[in-house]
């Protein structure tokens, strides 16, 4: 259902600690942001893809591909418009001109933008929220509240959106239209549904933090933390290949 | 008024699943449904209006067919009353809370006017109320008089009477229990609270994991322990003390009619002890 | 032990008290139960007896609560929360993390609980909740009387003397909320911790707690054993809380002098009083 979730597993990938996950990811996404081949960034999409498979996460990474398609499409198009360098291939009008520079970098651009952001959505799928900030307090010396207000912040993710269909649903009941196909009709229909969702949000916060609070929350110190985050030689391995890939990438792709 | 006709019906995350499901409610009936969590309630009350639609079979609103009639159209049959009112209110006065309703179904502005007095006098309501500050049962009073006021021919209770105290909700449920029998309002309600059964429905479906257990009149499931003790009900105090007694209190169902019920035991034993003496 | 003096609280913005001139102690071992209508300021008295009123909700607060001899307001929450914990309304939104471990780690590691221990306490309040196989689960998948199991267990993990719930079973069925009674009942019993709950449920608070108090409009309208203060039955009706039927059977039995025991509170009760009243054999 939700793309963000964490999966549970113990692959690999799962095994590694936090902040490999999140610096592989980063590394991966510069190597991308490097590359300047239209073939190499397709390369790094199916590499991604075949690493998750491997991992057991083959179809959430298919599915998050699809999904930023969509979003790569877009800056295809706006590329494709924008970039007018090299032979003019197709010709309508006066405004609409397609060139074969415009095109490649449009290629380009919409591929490394999926390729950039895959390993970064994939990142969720294998890090629970409290792990990740756990190990950036520990390792890191993040302060602590800003952890908590990251992983509080995702945590509520999923409930707000509970809220908003149950809001949806009780304002259905009463006869509101949502499933009208006029989009900008139903953008008018959800602003009402703000009232009742901010209402029962500026609840949940309050008592979430009040909750935080009695179960000592401002006398965490750093040390407090009972998981260890230990870095092994699998990690070591992780940043050496990741970091020849940015180099590798930066050199001569 | 509702028909369900070989319904089914899952979650795309597996949670609470209906299976080949069909009930005929008639039009006037108070019906309740009654089963553990997870057994499949909210999931029949939101079929009923069109929030969810079947996977399978079909599902008839006052002949309508809810797979192809939208929700906002379906809306103008049924009224629903959720468990939290504050999902529902939106508007900043009490007064354009209670119009809301009608105003979406295209009601003409001074019949809305007129309805919308009717419904603050009836709840005894102010309607320059700031909604959101009041109490929990002024706002499902509040919820009520929105979704009464635009006279639905079927109401849909969800748990109406959660978090509401033993004098609000008697107010509540003895006015839907006066429209139910002078207005004729179908009436399907979804609830624990087996003396609120008891005392309200005349008809209950006992629901357990998505599949229709047991359905009959009130007294006669009020006394099949079996029945709730597989639905995972607790069942009422005062049925479940007279079964304790055998056949002996067949026929009694509330306090009144269990006290009357000993007072004349009682009298015939005392006879009896003073036939014995002699 | 919680002693509150006087007790009398008005929210910020509002324009009348909350709680008015409330006076009364818990002590150690009780089994507290709070019930009331809605507004009646249940839960705004929950919150005073940790601290939370005034602290984290401001207003006029005047008198005294005590815990264990410590002035909730000359002290900070820090103080005292280690002594008394609270499981909230809100199921969803209390809990802090995504895995239930991690949710009562948290607690754990905020009081800075040596790490070594940490570990046997984790594994202990899970059996003592009976829910060692929720252990890794995600708490997103879990039925709402787990997820209250939970709730309960991260705050016990603690260790608090003093337990306070507001209305944990609010979003439960009948089973699933005698469940946690039962629980709590067992954590009252064997572990001597004192527990306050807030409830709405009257017949489940007749059956379980060793002491009711019944608020009105702020102001302390019962206070005693539920056997002897549900015996003001019409009193009870005015104010706009009903008693269970049975109870009210009971009264009526009494008032028709075929019965002289007490108010009877259960179904097994009940049946007991009728059994005598008709000199059937038990």
């Amino acid at each position: 259902m939700n793309l963000l979730n964490y999966v549970p597993g113990n692959s690999f990938l799962h095994r590694l600690n936090p902040i490999t996950k999140l610096a592989a990811a980063f590394l991966y996404g510069l190597a991308c942001i490097l590359c300047g081949s239209i073939l190499m960034e397709l390369g790094f999409i199916v590499l991604m893809i075949a690493v998750c498979a491997v991992a057991g996460l083959g179809k959430r990474a298919l599915r998050l591909t699809r999904n930023l398609l969509i979003l790569g499409l877009f800056m295809f198009v706006l590329q494709l418009f924008f970039v007018r360098t090299g032979e003019a291939l197709v010709q309508i009008g006066e405004f609409v001109l397609i060139t074969t520079g415009g095109l490649a970098s449009a290629l380009l651009l919409s591929l490394r933008v999926v390729a950039t952001m895959l390993p970064l959505m994939l990142l969720f799928a294998i890090t629970p929220m409290n792990d990740l900030c756990n190990a950036l307090v520990k390792k890191a010396h993040l302060p602590y509240r800003y952890a908590f207000i990251l992983t509080t912040a995702f945590r509520f993710v999923p409930l707000f959106s509970t809220e908003f269909h149950e809001i949806q649903d009780a304002q259905k009941a009463r006869g509101v239209d949502f499933e009208t196909k006029n989009l900008f009709r139903k953008i008018g229909l959800v602003a009402p549904l703000c009232v009742p969702l901010l209402v029962s949000s500026l609840e949940k916060v309050n008592s979430s933090a009040i909750s935080a609070e009695m179960r000592g929350f401002h006398l965490r110190t750093r040390q407090s933390g009972y998981k260890e985050y230990p870095f092994t030689g699998r990690d070591v391995l992780i940043f050496v290949i990741l970091i020849s890939l940015v180099v590798f990438s930066a050199l001569f792709l | 008024m509702i028909r369900f006709e070989h319904v089914s019906f899952g979650y795309p995350n597996g949670e609470t699943t209906i299976e080949d499901l069909s009930f005929h409610i008639q039009k006037g009936d108070f019906v309740a449904l009654i089963g553990a969590n997870g057994a499949g309630k909210s999931t029949i009350s939101r079929l009923c209006n069109g929030l969810l639609r079947p996977l399978s079979g079909r599902v008839y609103l006052d002949g309508q067919d809810t797979l192809i009639t939208p929700t906002s159209q379906l809306a103008k049959k049924a009224g629903f009353l959720f468990q939290n009112p504050d999902r529902q209110i939106c508007e900043n006065t009490v007064e354009a809370e209670i119009a809301f309703s009608m105003k979406v179904q295209g009601w003409p502005a001074d019949k809305i006017r007129e309805r919308v007095a009717a419904a603050l006098e009836t709840f005894d309501l102010q309607g320059d109320w700031f909604p959101f500050n009041r109490s929990r049962g002024e706002r499902q009073r509040i919820a009520l008089a929105g979704v009464l006021a635009c006279e639905p021919e079927l109401l849909i209770l969800d748990e109406p009477t959660t978090g509401l105290d033993y004098l609000e909700c008697i107010r509540i449920m003895d006015h839907i229990k006066m429209l139910n029998l002078e207005k004729k309002i179908t009436v399907l309600m979804v609830s624990h609270d087996m003396e609120l059964v008891q005392d309200y429905a005349g008809r209950v479906l006992v629901l357990s994991g998505g599949k229709l257990l047991g359905d009959g009149p009130v007294k006669e499931i009020m006394k099949n322990e079996p029945l709730l003790r597989q639905a995972r009900v607790l069942p009422a105090q005062i049925p479940s003390l007279a079964l304790a007694f055998g056949d002996r209190f067949a026929d009694v169902f509330t306090i009144r009619e269990m006290y009357e019920a000993i007072c004349r035991e009682k009298g015939r034993g005392i006879c009896r002890a003073g036939r014995e003496k002699e | 032990m919680i002693v509150a003096d006087h007790v009398t609280f008005q929210y910020a913005e509002s324009s009348e008290p909350a709680l008015r001139d409330i006076s009364l102690s818990i002590d150690d071992g009780d089994f507290v139960g709070i019930t009331g209508t809605s507004g009646a300021g249940k839960s705004t008295l929950a919150m005073a007896l940790n601290g939370i009123v005034p602290h984290e909700w401001k207003g006029d607060f005047y008198g005294s609560v005590k815990i264990d001899g410590m002035d909730t307001v000359e002290h900070q929450t820090e103080d005292f929360c280690r002594k008394i914990g609270e499981v909230f309304q809100d199921i969803d939104s209390q809990m802090v993390a995504s895995v239930v471990e991690d949710e009562i780690l948290f607690g754990l590691e905020n009081f800075g609980v040596p790490h070594g221990e940490i570990k046997i306490r984790l594994e202990k309040v899970l059996e003592d909740l009976g829910i060692p196989d929720l252990r890794k689960r995600e708490i997103s998948s879990l039925s709402g009387g787990q997820k209250q199991k939970v709730a309960i267990a991260a705050i016990l993990a603690l260790e608090p003397r003093i337990l306070v719930l507001d209305e944990p079973t609010g979003e439960l069925d009948p089973e699933s909320s005698r469940e946690i009674f039962g629980l709590l009942r067992k954590l009252n019993e064997e572990k001597g911790i004192t527990i306050v709950i807030i409830e709405q449920k009257i017949k489940l608070l007749c059956e379980y707690v060793k002491r009711l108090i019944v608020l009105d409009k702020g102001a302390l309208a019962f206070d005693g054993v539920p056997g002897e203060i549900i015996s003001h039955i019409e009193t009870f009706k005015t104010l706009g809380i009903n008693v269970p039927p049975v109870a009210e059977l009971s009264y009526l039995l009494r008032q028709s002098g075929v019965y002289d025991g007490g108010i009877t509170l259960t179904v097994q009760e009940a049946e007991k009083m009728v059994r005598e009243v008709l000199h059937d054999p038990v």
